[in-house]
């Protein structure tokens, strides 16, 4: 089993509060895990690690064995929980331009993902819903052939049907072989069907980790598990 | 508790229970009942699981098991398909209903039944 990401001993603070104690975390190859935990767990600090955008006071991380790194970050397609575009762009122009900045960038890929989400190549960015908006993200990151795909939050604060439509593109994306895809979410109902790994983080720690499908073989599905570790 | 309809296809799914146990089980059910016709297509495995919204992994990992027993059969390039094998289907009929018989067995012994009065009831109830 060859592991994606793993972390020892991950530590990081800021200023005086600390974020991430001593975390051991495994997250294996050519699975969908599932990072779920309160605001405040260290979810998206985590994820900025593994693309090397916040460096670890003490401990390590490394990717496929690697440390984070620039040469590294290419092999990862990663969607921070708060991303901008250029709004003067067309749906077309944007796709465009990723083509030229995003290595691994399969246009016939995203052709597919914007007929699944039903997105209108002519539509200029500014005038797209938030939804829309979110899906097109969503695109630049699953079109690209890379070996590490990082979702921080791509369903929050978007509609139910954008919500859908997002969904069914990260399954769309799984179709042509196993990939490794990080998603970190509060919406575990309309999620948590995708997943075949998760971790549960708690402020600082991990609560549980483990195979989904076991999981539920327990009687609870991945939002009751939720419910009951951080009621 | 979700429902969802794939063209004869009727699988409901539970979020408390594995989910590829239960799209294996409704398929079986469904070829043990006779509701999919013998040789008929099934979804494809994206098709599916863009329904259900649930991993193709998933999916494929219920198809596989489908295959492993003769159930379905997956032809390079058409899809997959369900036996035409009369003999499959009398099989997992069988192993179901043996299945059910076993959970009814011990709900009789929880009772304190043993096999003859169970028998005598079993004779006695009514079937239509």
């Amino acid at each position: 089993m060859n592991m994606a990401v793993e972390t020892i001993k991950l530590t990081k603070r800021y200023g005086s509060k600390i974020v991430i104690d001593n975390l051991d975390l495994s997250i294996e190859e050519g699975k969908v895990t599932g990072l779920l935990g309160p605001n405040g767990a260290g979810k998206s600090t985590l994820l900025k690690a593994i693309v090397g955008l916040v460096k670890p006071d003490s401990g390590s991380i490394s990717i496929f064995g690697q440390k984070p790194s620039i040469k590294l970050n290419s092999e990862i397609a990663y969607l921070p929980d708060r991303a901008g575009w250029y709004q003067f762009h067309t749906v077309k122009t944007a796709l465009g331009y990723a083509k030229s900045v995003f290595p691994g960038f399969d246009e016939p890929k995203s052709e597919e993902l914007l007929k699944q989400m039903k997105l209108d190549v002519d539509m200029k960015v500014e005038t797209l819903s938030k939804g829309q908006q979110a899906c097109l993200q969503l695109i630049f990151c699953l079109a690209r052939n890379v070996r590490l795909c990082i979702l921080d939050e791509p369903f929050s604060g978007i509609d139910l049907i954008s919500r859908e439509r997002i969904i069914q593109g990260i399954i769309e994306s799984i179709m042509d072989g196993s990939r490794t895809i990080i998603i970190s979410t509060h919406e575990i109902y309309e999620s948590e069907s995708l997943f075949e790994k998760v971790v549960f983080l708690e402020e600082v720690h991990i609560k549980l980790a483990g195979d989904a499908e076991e999981l539920r073989r327990q009687g609870d599905s991945l939002e009751n598990v939720y419910r009951r570790l951080y009621r | 508790m979700a429902e969802y309809e794939i063209g004869s296809f009727k699988i409901e799914l539970d979020l408390t229970k594995p989910l590829y146990e239960q799209v294996l089980d409704q398929i079986r059910h469904a070829i043990a009942r006779g509701e999919v016709e013998l040789g008929s297509k099934i979804p494809s495995v994206r098709e599916l699981a863009l329904q259900l919204k649930i991993n193709p992994n998933t999916v494929m990992r219920a198809y596989q098991e489908l295959e492993r027993d003769k159930l379905c059969e997956t032809r390079r390039g058409q899809g997959t398909f369900i036996t035409t094998s009369e003999e499959k289907v009398m099989e997992i009929k069988k192993s179901l209903a043996k299945d059910a018989l076993n959970v009814f067995v011990s709900s009789m012994k929880d009772l304190g039944m043993d096999r003859s009065s169970a028998q005598k009831l079993l004779e006695e109830v009514e079937w239509e």
